[in-house]
């Protein structure tokens, strides 16, 4: 891919590296957050975290859409796919997220009929191939996966498909900014803003950040030479004193976001009152449902599902680490209990999580060296 | 659907993928696109039209957000 191997130049990363440490106030504890589980992971792969000086901490946020499904929506998910006749569909990492009674692969080895699809698109495609069943779209996912289930649901209406519902669980990236940002157990110098959310809602919505907060956001690709030069952007705002919303990844983020997405969105989905996120709790008006023009996709109208509220494993710390509270090392189960072929808590399932990715690439030192 | 080298989460679809479009059906709003590693998959375009054969896409879940310029892909 072109301009990609320039995006990961060892010799442009160490040059970005020696600026950051010359732009960070010797002294000041800078702790930034990248809000996007792509983040997360690229940092990990890379080292990026090596890069930079001891006070210059990296915190790792809440956005990766599998770590924020609470406990209860993958119980209903598994009580909707032991229901006869359903075939019930979802990304591959849900199917090992674990419910209170186990996950969806168990529910698929007792004999529900659980696939894996890589779209919505692939789910209303078995749909239309099986008439006889009626299919259930798992939906997960921030600003960046609601398009494709909207755009879905609208090709399912145009195409007269009724045997076709999706179980709604799309959340949307702000609210839990603003609770972390309000959150007092947290404080924090500045934000990597999500890029591919951006890509659909834009950088204008971040702007609150700067504005309400008082802290620098930088809109940011996934590179590591990008998240490099994110960190000296919003390190160099820290120093001159400014504070304000900049879109490094300028290549691919157009500042307004795409607008059809937004009218798609609008179209298909409405805010619910409250949702509840894996361990930060109930979030106002941070979750979609479905539309009341589009109710009749709507799984959970469609299906008897459970909805009861389930409290997190006591022994899992995934709040903590999705609030950056602590780092996923930190957490008592971390490697021990807790290991992505038997994971207790989402952040140790998907590849975006701060466990996983932490687990997969061996970066637990306690320390690093002062430079 | 991914390529080998992708640095981001495989599985759970809140992943951006270049694809490069290879034909367009424009009547569906749909394009059969192949990814860095050559695999094949068509891709919602709804968002992004027009787009041509030669086009790279940033594709989530199966659906285009938005097309990479020249220098981006």
């Amino acid at each position: 891919m072109r301009f990609v191997d320039e995006f990961r130049d060892a010799a442009l990363g160490q040059a970005l590296a020696s600026e950051i440490r010359a732009a960070v106030e010797p002294g000041r504890h800078v702790k930034l957050m990248e809000v996007c589980g792509g983040h997360t992971h690229s940092i990990y792969k890379y080292g990026i975290d090596d890069l930079l000086p001891a006070n210059v901490e990296l915190v790792h946020g809440p956005g990766c859409p599998v770590c924020v499904i609470p406990m209860g929506r993958v119980d209903d998910a598994i009580a909707m796919a032991h229901e006869d006749g359903v075939i019930f569909t979802c990304f591959g990492d849900m199917m090992r997220v674990p419910g209170s009674h186990g996950t969806l692969q168990e529910a698929k080895a007792a004999g529900a009929d659980v696939r894996m699809v890589y779209s919505p698109l692939d789910a209303l495609r078995i749909a239309k191939r099986e008439p006889e069943h009626e299919v259930v779209f798992f939906a997960i996912g921030f600003e960046t996966t609601a398009p494709s289930t909207a755009l879905t649901l609208k090709r399912a209406r145009a195409e007269g498909v009724t045997n076709f519902s999706c179980f709604c669980n799309h959340v949307t990236i702000v609210p839990p900014l603003r609770a972390l940002l309000d959150s007092p157990d947290l404080r924090l110098d500045g934000f990597i803003g999500p890029g591919h959310v951006s890509t659909v809602v834009g950088a204008r919505p971040l702007e609150f950040i700067p504005a309400d907060y008082g802290k620098p956001v930088v809109v940011s690709g996934f590179e590591p030479v990008d998240i490099l030069q994110s960190v000296l952007m919003i390190l160099t705002q820290l120093r001159d004193g400014r504070c304000e919303v900049e879109n490094q990844y300028g290549r691919v983020v157009p500042y307004e976001g795409n607008l059809r997405a937004l009218e798609v969105l609008a179209e298909v989905f409405a805010l619910r009152p409250h949702f509840e996120w894996r361990g930060l709790g109930f979030i106002s008006q941070s979750g979609l449902r479905l539309s009341d023009d589009y109710a009749e996709f709507d799984a959970e109208l469609r299906h008897e599902v459970p909805a009861v509220r389930v409290a997190d494993p006591k022994a899992c710390q995934c709040g903590e680490v999705l609030k950056g509270v602590i780092k996923p090392w930190e957490c008592k189960v971390f490697g021990t209990a807790c290991t992505p072929e038997r994971p207790i808590g989402t952040c140790m399932v998907s590849s975006e999580g701060a466990c996983a990715a932490y687990y997969n690439y061996g970066r637990f030192a306690r320390e690093r060296e002062l430079v | 659907m991914n390529a080998p080298d992708s640095c981001h989460c495989i599985t759970c679809g809140d992943d951006g993928v270049p694809m490069r479009v290879l034909r367009v059906d424009a009547d569906r709003l749909l394009a059969l696109c192949e990814d860095e590693a050559g695999e094949r998959s068509s891709v919602e375009v709804a968002l992004v039209t027009p787009v041509a054969a030669g086009d790279t896409l940033l594709v989530h879940a199966g659906t285009a957000l938005t097309t990479l310029s020249g220098d981006a892909a």
